[in-house]
C-alpha cells in the first residue's frame, strides 16, 4: 500500500512540476493560463489521493476548494483579463525559451540538494516528492523574475502558491483545515487585488509590459 | 472580561470599516460614534498594556485562538495609537488637502481593515494564522496606495503587491517547514501551532531544519519589514501612498513584521546553537539595510522618499539590535516604539506639506517655517527625532542599542553601523535645512490652516520628548517582561 502511495505522490508531484515547465516552453498567455489550470487540477487530484491513502479526510475539502478556486474561478478571471486587455503573447521574455528550460533543469537539481535534509528527516511515504515541490518553488520564482508581462508574473506567483501547497501536502499531509481555508481566502483576495491593479496598469499605461513601469527611480 | 477587552480593542475599527463601506460614514452622528470608538480602542490598548506588565500572558476564550503577552501588548498598542491618529487624519479631513468623498470612503473602509489585520497578526496564537493576517495587510494596503490614481502610484502599488506577495509566500514556506519539523519529530498533528507549544518543543526539534525555516521566514517577513535587499518596493510604495497610509505602513506595519521575526527568533534560539545562527543572520541583514538606507538618504531628492529610506535604515537598526542579546532586544523594542511615533508624525506632516506646496521634491519646498509655522516646526521635530538627536526618544534607544552592540562583543559591526548612522544624519539634516529656510516659492499661500488636525501630532511629539528625557516606569516594566518572555 505504501509503495503505491509513494508512487502516486511522485507521479503527482512530477505532473505539477511539469505543468510549470510547459508554461515556460510555450509562448501565448493562453498557454500560461491553461498550464496553471492543469497544474491546479493535478495538485487537487494529488491532494485527494493523499487524503485517501493518508486517511486525512479534511483534505478532500481542500481538494474540492482547490478545483473550484484555482482550477475554475481564477483561470476564468485570467482569461477574461487577457481578452479585455487584448494581450495574448508573452512576446519577449527576458530569458529565451531554451535557456529558460536549461535554467529550470538546474534549479530542480539544486532543489534535490536543498531538500536532502528534509527527506532524511521524514518517514512519510510521500517524501520522495518533496524535492519536486522545492523545485517548483524555485521554478516559479524564476518565472516571476524572467517574464515581462504583468499577467505572466501573476501566474508565476500563483504557481509559487501551488508549490507551497504541494510542499504542505507532501510533508505533513496539509496544514490544519482552518489555516488552509485562511490561506485560500488570502490567495483569492490577493489575486483579485492583483487583477484590479492589472486593470489599473492597463488603463493608465495602455499595456501590461512591465518595462513601462520605470518612473520611480531609487 | 479579557475577551471583551480584545473586542474593545478591535471592534471600533471593524465598526468604522463597516460604516464606511455602507456609505454612511459622512453623517454627523456617525462621526461621533466613530470618534467614541477610537477613544474606546485607545483605552483598551492602555488596559492591555497594564495587564501585560502584571505578568501572566492571558489567553481569552475562543479555544485558545488568541494570546496576548507583553510583546503583543506593546505592538498592539503602537498599532492602535498610530492607526487611530492616521485614520482620523485620512483623506477628506481638515488639512489633508483632498476632499473626494469616494476616496474618503475607500480609505476608511480598507484602512480600518488594514489596522484590524495588524491587530490580528499580533494577538493570534497560531503561527499560520499570523501569516494569513500579515498577508492580509499587503492586500488591503496595496489597494490604497493608488488612491489618487497616478502613473507613479499605480506602478508603486504593482511593485508592492508583487514583491510583498512573493516575499510573504516564502514566509509561508518557512512556516510549513517549521510545522513539518514539529509534526515529524513530536508526532502530534496540532490544529493550531501556537507560540507556547512551539517554544516548549523547540529544544527537541531538528535544529538544521528549523534554521532553514528561519531563513525563509526572515526573507519573507523581512520583505515586509523593509530589510535590504528585499526593500525595493518600500521607497516607491511609502512615497506614493496617501500620507496617512504611509504613516501606518512605515510606523507600525514594519513593527508588525519585526514582531513576526522576533517571535520566530525566540523559537529558533531554543534549539542547540540556534541563537548564534539567528544572531549572525540578523546582524548581516540588519547591517546591510542600515548601509542601503543611510547611503540612499544622501542622494534622495523627494522628502517622502527620504522618510521611506529612513525606515529602511531604522528597520535595519532594529534588526541588528535583536542580535545583541537581552539588552539589545530591550533597546530594539524601545526603538521600534519611538520610531512608530516619529515616523508616523513625519509622514502625516509630509501630507500637509505636499497639499500646500504641490511638490514632493525637497527643492520645491522652501521657507517651510515661514509658510506653515506649526507644521514646519513639528516636521522639523519629527525629522530631528529620526536623526537620533537628543532630547528625543530615538536618541536614547539608539544609544542603548549601540551600547548593547559594543558590550555584547559585536564591536566592528556596531562601529560600522554608527558611522553609517552618522552619514544618514548628515543626509537628512542637509535636506531638512533646505526645506525649512529660504524664500517661499511663488503662488504658495502662507499661514496655517485647519490647525486642529495638528493636535494629535503635538501629542506624539510630546511623547517623543518624554521618552527622550525619562524612561517611564510603565515602558521599562513592559519591555522587561518581553525580554524575560523571550528566553522562558
Amino acid at each position: 500500500m505504501d509503495g503505491l502511495f509513494s508512487q502516486v505522490a511522485v507521479l503527482g508531484s512530477s505532473g505539477v512540476l511539469l505543468c510549470a515547465i510547459v508554461a515556460l516552453w510555450r509562448h501565448g498567455i493562453g498557454a500560461y493560463i491553461s498550464a496553471f489550470k492543469w497544474q491546479s487540477n493535478v495538485l487537487a487530484a494529488l491532494t485527494a489521493a493523499v487524503a485517501y491513502f493518508g486517511h486525512d479526510y479534511d483534505l478532500y475539502w481542500v481538494a474540492a476548494l482547490m478545483i473550484a478556486v484555482k482550477g475554475v474561478a481564477i483561470p476564468r478571471l485570467l482569461t477574461r483579463l487577457a481578452h479585455r486587455v487584448g494581450q495574448n503573447r508573452e512576446s519577449e521574455p527576458l530569458v529565451n525559451t531554451a535557456t529558460s528550460l536549461v535554467i529550470s533543469g538546474l534549479l530542480i537539481l539544486l532543489a534535490y540538494t536543498a531538500a536532502r535534509p528534509l527527506q532524511t528527516l521524514s518517514a512519510a511515504p510521500t517524501r520522495a516528492g518533496i524535492p519536486l515541490a522545492i523545485g517548483l518553488l524555485f521554478v516559479s520564482l524564476f518565472v516571476i523574475v524572467s517574464r515581462k508581462k504583468a499577467i505572466t508574473q501573476v501566474i508565476g506567483f500563483l504557481m509559487l502558491e501551488n508549490a507551497i501547497a504541494l510542499l504542505a501536502v507532501l510533508a505533513t499531509y496539509g496544514v490544519p483545515l482552518v489555516v488552509e481555508l485562511g490561506v485560500f481566502l488570502d490567495a483569492l483576495m490577493g489575486f483579485l487585488v492583483m487583477q484590479i491593479v492589472l486593470y489599473d496598469i492597463h488603463d493608465t499605461f495602455n499595456t501590461l509590459d512591465v518595462d513601462v513601469l520605470n518612473r520611480l527611480k531609487h | 472580561m479579557e475577551t471583551l477587552l480584545l473586542f474593545a480593542l478591535a471592534g471600533p475599527f471593524a465598526l468604522s470599516a463597516v460604516l464606511a463601506a455602507l456609505g454612511v460614514g459622512d453623517r454627523r452622528v456617525v462621526g461621533w460614534i466613530i470618534a467614541a470608538g477610537r477613544v474606546i480602542s485607545v483605552g483598551a490598548a492602555i488596559a492591555l498594556w497594564t495587564i501585560a506588565i502584571g505578568g501572566s500572558p492571558f489567553a481569552p476564550a475562543a479555544a485558545g485562538l488568541f494570546r496576548v503577552d507583553a510583546l503583543s501588548a506593546l505592538v498592539a498598542c503602537c498599532v492602535v495609537v498610530v492607526g487611530t491618529i492616521s485614520m482620523a487624519l485620512g483623506p477628506g479631513t481638515p488639512g489633508s488637502g483632498h476632499d473626494d468623498p469616494a476616496a474618503r470612503r475607500k480609505f476608511q473602509a480598507y484602512g480600518n481593515v488594514f489596522v484590524l489585520a495588524m491587530l490580528l497578526a499580533v494577538t493570534v496564537n497560531n503561527v499560520a494564522l499570523m501569516w494569513v493576517a500579515i498577508e492580509a495587510t499587503t492586500i488591503t494596503s496595496a489597494l490604497l496606495v493608488p488612491l489618487h490614481r497616478s502613473k507613479a502610484s499605480v506602478e508603486a502599488s504593482w511593485k508592492y503587491l508583487l514583491i510583498g506577495s512573493v516575499g510573504i509566500a516564502l514566509a509561508f514556506a518557512g512556516t510549513v517547514l517549521a510545522y513539518f519539523d514539529f509534526v515529524t519529530i513530536t508526532g502530534q498533528r496540532q490544529t493550531s501551532l501556537g507560540w507556547p507549544l512551539l517554544m516548549h518543543s523547540a529544544p527537541v526539534l531538528d535544529p538544521g531544519l528549523l534554521r532553514l525555516a528561519f531563513v525563509f521566514l526572515l526573507v519573507g517577513y523581512g520583505t515586509k519589514a523593509g530589510l535590504a535587499p528585499m526593500h525595493t518596493w518600500l521607497p516607491d510604495a511609502h512615497s506614493e501612498a496617501p500620507a496617512p497610509l504611509s504613516a501606518m505602513m512605515s510606523g507600525v506595519l514594519l513593527a508588525v513584521a519585526q514582531y513576526a521575526i522576533l517571535r520566530w527568533k525566540a523559537v529558533v534560539d531554543l534549539t542547540p546553537g540556534g541563537a548564534a545562527f539567528t544572531n549572525q543572520v540578523l546582524l548581516a541583514i540588519g547591517l546591510f539595510s542600515v548601509l542601503i538606507g543611510a547611503l540612499s538618504l544622501v542622494r534622495q531628492q523627494s522628502y517622502k522618499r527620504l522618510l521611506a529610506y529612513s525606515s529602511v535604515e531604522h528597520s535595519g537598526l532594529i534588526c541588528m539590535g535583536l542580535a545583541f542579546g537581552p539588552a539589545g532586544v530591550f533597546a530594539s523594542l524601545l526603538h521600534m516604539m519611538n520610531h512608530a511615533l516619529a515616523k508616523s508624525t513625519s509622514f502625516l506632516l509630509s501630507g500637509r506639506i505636499l497639499a500646500r506646496y504641490g511638490s514632493t521634491d525637497v527643492d520645491g519646498v522652501r521657507g517651510l517655517v515661514r509658510t506653515m509655522p506649526a507644521t514646519g516646526a513639528l516636521f522639523a521635530t519629527g525629522v530631528l527625532a529620526l536623526m537620533g538627536l537628543p532630547p528625543f526618544g530615538l536618541f536614547v534607544s539608539e544609544f542603548l542599542l549601540f551600547r548593547a552592540g559594543f558590550t555584547s562583543g559585536h564591536v566592528w559591526e556596531t562601529g560600522v553601523a554608527l558611522v553609517l548612522a552618522g552619514i544618514g544624519f548628515v543626509g537628512l539634516s542637509s535636506h531638512l535645512l533646505r526645506m525649512l529656510y529660504g524664500a517661499t516659492p511663488d503662488g504658495v499661500m502662507s499661514g496655517e490652516r485647519d490647525a486642529r488636525a495638528l493636535a494629535p501630532i503635538v501629542v506624539c511629539a510630546v511623547a517623543l520628548v518624554v521618552l527622550g528625557l525619562i524612561l517611564p516606569e510603565a515602558v521599562g516594566a513592559l519591555l522587561g517582561r518581553i525580554v524575560e518572555g523571550m528566553t522562558a
